[in-house]
């Protein structure tokens, strides 16, 4: 990583530490910080130091082996009942090595019914993907699953 | 306003009831440019240009949002649940970071 961008991404990932408290992260909103952001920078960004946990509640589902990274199809389903009382708040999709680790953020209601979500991505080589999930008491959960990359989607 | 672009919701399954949850898709045709590609004919890098907020809406009222960066795919997709409570418009909007601001609507039909 080049220094510029790394000071960039480290200022963007403080400022958001800083200023983010939990009722911040209570409110429907995206976290914000720098477009470009590492995969921890980004983290921290969206858990404001939390404690995440790997879970078999979410199952993540991309390809093994994509041979255009320019197009990974990637599909998250979180098991949850979907009540006011207890629903998945937020879905980040992740990448560790692009240049920008963030792909989607997806704030999610009870009104979705199920906590679902699925895009397309892009990864510049091979690399996990990491899906980030919210629930409504603040826990943050995890899914990781690696990538074989052919060609890579970014230049 | 820049002129409309492609886009396309669709229901999934396309018959269900009330009380059913279906799967909402939004396809759009946008180029996603990243900001680090270099164009082949002037050497000049081209400036990003990416889908940066969606919205999707059952009758005005927002069920979904999402923060949407650069390293989603050329000609996005997005796919999400909607537990169908009755009768509705849902409409997706979306912005980039350009400021171009587009909407796509279609109407909720439950039989039964």
């Amino acid at each position: 990583m080049k220094r510029r961008n790394f000071i960039k991404s480290f200022c963007a990932a403080s400022a958001v530490a800083a200023t983010m408290t939990p009722s911040a992260l209570l409110a429907k909103e995206a976290p914000k910080g720098g477009n470009l952001l590492s995969y921890d920078a980004a983290v921290s960004a969206i858990t404001g130091g939390k404690a995440v946990t790997d879970s078999a509640k979410v199952s993540l589902t991309v390809p093994e082996i994509a041979e255009n990274g320019a197009v990974v199809p990637v599909k998250v389903n979180i098991e949850s009942p979907m009540t006011d009382a207890d629903h998945v708040k937020a879905i980040h999709v992740l990448s560790t090595k692009n240049g920008n680790a963030r792909c989607a953020d997806v704030m999610l209601t009870p009104l979705n019914g199920k906590g679902y979500f699925a895009t397309r991505i892009k990864l510049n080589g091979t690399q996990d993907v990491v899906a980030l999930v919210e629930m409504s008491d603040g826990s943050f959960l995890r899914a990781a699953k690696p990538v074989k990359v052919t060609i890579g989607g970014c230049g | 306003m820049a002129e409309a672009r492609k886009s396309m919701i669709k229901f999934k399954p396309k018959k269900f009831k009330v009380g059913d949850t279906i799967k909402v898709d939004f396809i759009v045709i946008h180029p996603m440019e990243t900001g680090t590609k270099k164009d082949k004919k002037s050497g000049k890098i081209k400036p990003a240009h990416f889908i940066d907020n969606i919205t999707f809406s059952l009758d005005g009222k927002p069920f979904t949002t999402m923060k949407v960066w650069e390293t989603v795919s050329t000609n996005p997709y997005f796919s999400v649940n909607l537990k169908v409570p009755g009768k509705g418009k849902i409409t997706v909007d979306y912005t980039d970071n350009t400021g171009e601001k587009n909407s796509k609507s279609k109407k909720l039909k439950p039989k039964g």
